[in-house]
């Protein structure tokens, strides 16, 4: 999105490290540690993923989603909004704010047909649920839902350093850049521009003189490679029992749970 | 700060009307103190969640500050409803330009017009289409200052390869290329609902009532000559392209016969059939009409419009004749703020406006100027709205592959 970044909301709103890396004292209390709500918002964004791959959602409308969510936890403690609800209702609301609204039932319905996993098989989502939490999230978000991603940025990027070959990867890193806090600490440029290093790295191609010209700010650039990195030694094969026991520490809240 | 927050801030008052998505209701913040306006949002019969109109305004609202755009003050959640808070508006454009009791100086109308195009300019730097421009979107603060409100089809425009639907805009404001399906437009099509509102506000009636798109299209062509391929290279190939009788323009002169040249040119450049040649609100701003004479009147000291009565739209019409300009009587519903009633003494433009009261004849029905007010004006109807939201999905779905590719 070409629009003005600078002056939005988001920009104000970069958050540090520490920031998203707090658990809420309610997680804490049920036993939920800083690498259970990592793994619980990982599960979410693929979720997410796979459920807009259904329901025939933008790739964007999935990045908005993941920001809101991730938005979200970072002032609200996932016992008191279930991730379960959170992940639907988030995707629901950016079909909405990328303008491909999809139809709440619908995605209802493709909720129910995907394959049950540790994140979405206690239960099963209704519409109503959905609707009821759409409004916490929106209440929760401030109702401030322009979010900006890197993606047309890392394009411009890739045609003027001559590296249209590495596009490919550098879409991919910047597809796992959602499954971290990343979209949160910096903005879209630098984590594109850390992506693109990143891509021509692993294609062994050298972006070092162009990126040295471009004044961007290297320290940011380097530190969303290292965070991405990191995620993947970490995170690239998740063991589902993992975060299967990290979801069961937190109480269901359906509507048919609480009747 | 303590528990006022959301309901709980504000002090309910009277209903002031119904908007298309739900009441509006004056209210006291009283944190404040400020009189706000409050929008109800029923939501959907709970079939679809939160309205994708009101959404769209409280995404952008959110993010575009400036003096000239409606401020969005909060937004609460209660019972099932969703309430937007805006500032306090008195009386909109359309308020203004039907009153007949009001009358428009020159120096007014260039006010007007530099405050709806500083609204423009705005949103355009800031990648904003409003895509619903008309008199009654522009509302109009106690201290005069006009700001744009109602963002419910406005859309961010920064991709340049972009296909947006083409039913946007109330029929009368609608541009050509709109008129013609054209799906990759931009601010030019601001431009022009812009430059209607302007011509509306010289002849204080709707410039060009078309009463079907087809006829729209007739409209403007009689206005301003058929275009050509040569005066609008790629005409031909926009979707709906169909050709019209030749038909001579007019020239703007004739259509406005009493402005200045500076005006006549403006108008011009606004109305330019190739909307890559239409003029920018930018540079529309520093076009010489706004920094020769008459200068335009400060806001504080424009014509007061008759205040918006609850959901009464004729309440002006049916208001005994003022014999002293409109603004002064009313500005006694405002008595705090009214610090300086006789200010307008000085005016420069009070001479204009004053011989042209006298020369009316007093009565609303005699004004020759309107003559089609009680058509109403067009608004998005059901049928349009659902056909936006048709072409929509559908677009989107053919996007999402290129897009995601």
């Amino acid at each position: 999105m070409a629009a003005d970044f600078w002056a939005s909301y988001q920009s104000k709103q970069l958050l540090s490290v520490e920031e998203v890396s707090r658990v809420a004292e309610e997680d804490l209390e049920l036993g939920l540690t800083l690498q259970d709500t990592r793994l619980i918002k990982i599960a979410m964004t693929t979720y997410m993923r796979d459920l807009a791959q259904q329901a025939k959602l933008r790739q964007r409308v999935v990045a908005t989603a993941v920001c809101y969510m991730r938005r979200m936890y970072v002032s609200k403690s996932l016992c008191e909004y279930d991730p379960r609800l959170v992940a639907p209702a988030c995707l629901y609301l950016a079909s909405k704010a990328e303008e491909s609204v999809a139809q709440a039932k619908l995605l209802v319905f493709y909720a129910k047909k995907l394959k049950p996993g540790p994140e979405n098989g206690a239960y099963q989502l209704e519409v109503k649920d959905l609707l009821d939490m759409e409004l916490r999230v929106l209440e929760a978000l401030d109702f401030r839902l322009v979010v900006y991603h890197p993606y047309r940025a890392a394009v411009q990027y890739l045609n003027d350093a001559k590296l249209t070959d590495v596009m490919q990867t550098t879409w991919s890193l910047l597809n796992d850049v959602y499954r971290t806090d990343l979209p949160l600490l910096h903005p879209p440029h630098v984590v594109a521009l850390g992506c693109i290093h990143l891509a021509a790295f692993l294609k062994d191609r050298d972006a070092k003189p162009w990126l040295e010209d471009l004044k961007a700010d290297m320290h940011a650039v380097r530190a969303v490679q290292m965070e991405l990195l990191d995620h993947y030694e970490q995170y690239a094969n998740i063991d589902p029992a993992l975060t299967a026991a990290a979801m069961a520490k937190l109480p269901i809240r359906t509507r048919a749970a609480r009747t | 700060m303590s528990d006022l927050v959301g309901a709980k801030r504000y002090e309910k008052g009277r209903t002031l009307g119904e908007g298309t998505y739900g009441t509006v209701f004056e209210a006291t913040d009283k944190v404040t103190g400020r009189i706000v306006a409050i929008k109800k949002i029923r939501l959907g019969k709970y079939k679809e969640g939160v309205n994708v109109t009101a959404l769209r305004e409280i995404k952008l609202l959110k993010e575009l500050h400036d003096p000239h755009v409606i401020e969005l003050i909060d937004v609460y959640p209660k019972k099932k409803n969703l309430n937007l808070v805006f500032e306090f508006m008195t009386s909109d454009l359309e308020g203004v330009i039907k009153d007949r009791s009001t009358v428009l100086s020159p120096a007014d109308i260039k006010s007007y017009m530099q405050m709806a195009l500083k609204a423009i300019a705005f949103c355009h730097r800031k990648w904003v289409l409003h895509r619903d421009l008309k008199p009654n979107n522009f509302l109009i603060a106690t201290d005069g200052q006009m700001k744009l409100a109602d963002f419910g089809l406005a859309r961010i425009f920064g991709s340049p390869d972009r296909v947006f639907t083409h039913q946007v805009f109330a029929r009368w404001y609608r541009a050509p290329e709109l008129l013609f399906g054209s799906k990759q437009y931009g601010p030019g099509v601001d431009i022009w609902a812009l430059a209607c509102i302007f011509a509306e506000l010289i002849l204080r009636r709707p410039f060009l009532l078309g009463e079907s798109d087809m006829d729209q299209l007739g409209k403007i062509f009689a206005a301003f000559g058929t275009p050509t391929e040569a005066v609008w290279p790629g005409m031909t190939s926009l979707p709906d392209y169909i050709e019209f009788v030749p038909c001579p323009p007019t020239t703007l002169r004739q259509l406005f016969p009493n402005v200045s040249e500076d005006c006549l040119d403006i108008l011009q450049k606004m109305f330019t059939y190739d909307p890559r040649k239409r003029i920018s609100a930018e540079a529309a701003l520093s076009h010489r009409y706004f920094s020769t004479g008459p200068a335009p009147t400060k806001p504080d000291r424009l014509p007061r419009p008759p205040i918006r009565a609850s959901g009464d739209n004729d309440a002006q019409d049916r208001s005994p004749v003022v014999l002293s300009p409109a603004h002064k009587s009313r500005r006694i519903s405002f008595p705090n703020l009214d610090t300086n009633p006789q200010s307008d003494g000085g005016q420069p433009s009070t001479g204009v406006r004053r011989a042209a009261t006298g020369g009316r004849p007093g009565g609303p029905g005699f004004d020759p100027m309107s003559i089609s007010d009680e058509k109403g004006r067009p608004m998005l109807n059901s049928v349009d709205k659902s056909y936006l939201r048709k072409r929509k999905l559908m677009m989107d779905l053919a996007l999402q592959e290129s897009e995601d590719a």
